[in-house]
């Protein structure tokens, strides 16, 4: 599977074009901005500043929506590596381990599943003062893990039993390197598809946590937090929730058609 | 300050699941729509003057399950705009915040100001018809100064009350009695939530003297008044008025614009503009409101004076009325009471936007480094969140990182509210001694900045008990000095109140005591059209 490859299927490169343009606009766009995160440039919800109008307190809504993707992306990236990490650890041992240890973990993963994620991390943000980028982090990425575990086991089991893992274990390879070296391979592909699918996810949780007023950072301008703050407005000057959804829009998009190009071609593998 | 007058935007804590929202307003008015014998006035046409009932239907935020008819204890905006439709205060505030003669036709102080005689105006009557008397009057204040749970506006009076000497003199006469001269009660009983009761007053069918009879009440939704015939003011025009709880001010907006209501109070300043663009009429009103930022005077690094006096140079006040209040409002000093007529806010020194003194003051102090975390909520109500995000930037510019922590409204009010080294909070319009007895002297309720300055509360003391106007003017004066210069509250800005009303009604206009009109629904009249 090399990139070449992966870009020939639309949805992938479609899905691609689509992540780096937010990325890129995310990383890129505090460079570009026309006025400063905080800068007030007119009063509040009118058509000052520049072509999108300004916010709840007068903030240019274009120059905002450039800064405030590092945050949502950061901390959705980094909570979707915990979470897939998590998740696969506990997956693959529990498939290749079997028995009890098979039993507890899908079982302790059935509880989490039965509950929303975006449940679980309201009663742990609801519970602090304010909650810091870490938490947030371990909370999303916590949340994914019985997704990505349940994910990973299936995959896994139906390895486990094959005759290389069988050999591996006769000539006295040791257990970790089986997991790596004979498993690990394997489950790249649809490992792939479905981290592309929780960091859809994770983007989601994310914005939403700020919609909901979880704030890192009250002041700061952070795509989720955007949508908060001129919600009331909406009727007035829509963009300053508009553009940010749109963004966040955008770019699940563009994930959700990587993964989903991804896991096509996992199950054209598989089969 | 949960007992005074509540946020009128967003609550989060108090916002009961039962409250409109705008997918269920269009039902409801429908359903209202049909029960009523007229279509509901106001709707795209205007009331038809030989209509069976005539409604007015007002929109308000900030209601919940804990929503009251109490004429004492009213919190949220909704809870006061019912108790003034029912019941009035012996003396009430006009337009321009005076005290003139409410059910009381006069209040005389004796030569002490230890006794206050309140005669009672002739003819007046509950909604049950029975005139009002001096025992009415007498069972209202033992409930008000009961000690145990006074009603917040006689929170101070409550201690010095001699209830065993009060007494109804005869039938129009009340004399109220004081272990200590209280010589400005005749301000204190205008307040909006010392309503005069009859003495079989059941909370659950409440009768008052007010231009509106109670008839459905249900808390966090709906409450139904019916005009009363026999009011000795201003007749109401309207036959019927419905006061209806929303969960925000968007639905509120779009029920008014699509003719469902006729009147709405608390708008954000924003949606001024849009309202007229679209038909209905904006009321604003200057009230002496404010959303200060609160120091503790006894926690570092607040404890230090030139700590104190550097932030308040470190507030751009005209920004932030710009901002913050979208320019609904005026810049203030630091001074609370702006319509006292003892207030001196406007003639002491304007505390300017100063970074660099502010930096000098700071390095004085050896907090070059400043940094403080901003405790703030939107339960707070507009303007808080707004101006809190506005100061980091400001402040930043003489280098003083603040940290905004913006907690939810039921943390940011409860078991920790009144503790917070720096925070914000909410004031409505109040003459100057009765607001200071609420935040300021050593023994007041609410008292957000830990303010206890000896000479402060003695000046406050000596000003209420005082029957020398000149000699009070002068202890006021001082009392404002101090604070101005020591205190630890930042008021910036003074708000202004904006209300909507459908081009299809008149008669309401400005007030600086209260939202839309002070709530003086029996003034709205349906504009009459061919």
């Amino acid at each position: 599977m090399n990139l070449r490859s992966l870009l020939r299927d639309p949805k992938i490169l479609i899905g691609g074009l689509l992540t780096v343009l937010i990325i890129a606009l995310a990383v890129f766009g505090p460079f570009v901005a026309p006025h400063g995160e905080y800068e007030i440039v007119g009063r509040p919800y009118t058509n000052e500043g520049s072509f999108l109008g300004t916010d709840y307190i007068g903030q240019d809504v274009w120059s905002r929506v450039l800064y405030g993707g590092r945050s949502v992306l950061v901390i959705a990236l980094l909570a979707t590596l915990l979470g897939v990490a998590i998740g696969v650890l506990l997956g693959v041992l529990a498939a290749y381990v079997g028995g009890w240890l098979d039993e507890i973990v899908m079982r302790l993963n059935d509880v989490l599943l039965a509950f929303p994620q975006i449940l679980i991390a309201l009663l742990v943000l609801s519970s602090v003062d304010q909650p810091t980028w870490w938490m947030i982090v371990l909370i999303v990425g916590i949340s994914h893990a019985p997704r990505v575990a349940r994910m990973a086991r299936g995959v896994a089991l139906t390895y486990v039993t094959r005759d290389f893992v069988t050999a591996a274990e006769a000539i006295g390879e040791p257990r970790w390197r089986i997991l790596l070296a004979e498993l690990g391979p394997n489950l790249v592909v649809p490992l792939l598809a479905e981290a592309g699918l929780r960091l859809t996810y994770s983007i989601g949780m994310v914005a939403g946590i700020g919609f909901l007023g979880f704030a890192t950072d009250p002041g700061a301008a952070d795509w989720g937090q955007m949508t908060n703050e001129n919600r009331l407005a909406l009727l007035v000057q829509p963009w300053g929730v508009l553009a940010p959804v749109i963004i966040i829009a955008l770019f699940t998009i563009g994930t959700n058609l990587i993964a989903d190009g991804l896991g096509e071609r996992a199950a054209k593998g598989a089969a | 300050m949960p007992n005074d007058v509540a946020a009128s935007s967003t609550p989060g804590a108090r916002r009961p699941a039962s409250t409109l929202s705008r997918r269920r307003v269009l039902g409801l008015g429908a359903a209202l729509g049909g029960a009523s014998a007229l279509s509901l006035a106001g709707c795209s046409t205007a009331p038809s003057s030989d209509a069976v009932t005539s409604q007015l239907i007002h929109g308000a935020t900030g209601g919940g399950l804990k929503d009251t008819v109490d004429p004492h204890f009213p919190v949220t905006f909704p809870d006061i705009a019912r108790c003034t439709q029912l019941y009035e205060p012996l003396m009430r505030f006009n337009a321009a915040y005076e005290v003139e003669p409410g059910l009381a036709e006069s209040a005389e102080m004796n030569a002490d100001g230890t006794e206050w005689t309140f005669r009672l105006r002739q003819g007046v009557t509950f909604h049950n018809g029975r005139p009002v008397t001096g025992e009415d009057v007498k069972f209202s204040f033992e409930r008000m100064l009961d000690p145990k749970n006074p009603a917040a506006y006689l929170s101070d009076v409550a201690p010095i009350a001699d209830l065993s000497a009060c007494k109804a003199l005869d039938a129009r006469t009340y004399k109220l009695v004081l272990k200590e001269p209280y010589t400005i009660m005749d301000r204190v009983v205008a307040a909006y939530s010392l309503g005069i009761i009859p003495t079989d007053f059941n909370l659950n069918k409440p009768v008052g003297t007010g231009p509106w009879k109670f008839e459905k009440f249900v808390p966090g939704q709906r409450s139904v008044f019916s005009r009363f015939d026999g009011y000795w003011d201003v007749q109401a025009s309207y036959d019927e008025l419905v006061i209806l709880d929303f969960a925000d001010d968007a639905a509120k907006v779009n029920a008014l614009l699509a003719g469902q209501l006729q009147t709405v109070d608390s708008l954000p300043a924003y949606l001024a503009g849009s309202i007229e663009r679209q038909g209905a009429r904006t009321l604003v009103s200057e009230t002496g409101g404010w959303v200060p930022f609160t120091m503790r005077v006894d926690t570092a690094p607040f404890n230090d004076v030139r700590v104190r006096q550097a932030m308040r140079m470190l507030v751009d006040r005209k920004q932030m009325i710009d901002q913050a209040l979208n320019g609904f409002g005026r810049v203030a000093n630091d001074v609370y009471s702006p319509f006292d007529p003892d207030y001196i806010g406007d003639q002491l020194p304007q505390h300017e936007y100063d970074p660099e003194h502010a930096k000098a003051l700071l390095r004085q102090a050896g907090h070059s480094d400043l940094q403080v975390e901003l405790v703030t909520s939107s339960g707070i109500g507009a303007g808080a969140v707004e101006s809190a995000n506005l100061i980091v930037q400001q402040a930043a510019k003489a280098g003083v990182k603040v940290r905004v922590n913006k907690v939810d409204g039921s943390i940011f009010y409860g078991d920790q509210y009144l503790t917070w080294p720096f925070a914000q909070d909410f004031w409505y319009t109040r003459l100057y001694i009765p607001q200071a007895v609420a935040c300021a002297v050593k023994t007041a309720p609410y008292n957000e900045t830990h303010f206890e300055h000896p000479r402060f509360t003695q000046l406050i003391d000596a000003a209420r008990s005082t029957t020398d106007e000149a000699r009070r003017r002068r202890y006021l004066q001082e009392a404002q000095e101090i604070e101005h210069n020591e205190g630890g509250l930042i008021i910036w800005g003074f708000k202004n109140q904006v209300d909507a009303v459908s081009q299809f009604v008149t008669g309401l206009k400005p007030y600086r005591e209260l939202p839309m009109a002070s709530f003086h629904f029996n003034h709205a009249k349906p504009v009459e059209t061919r």
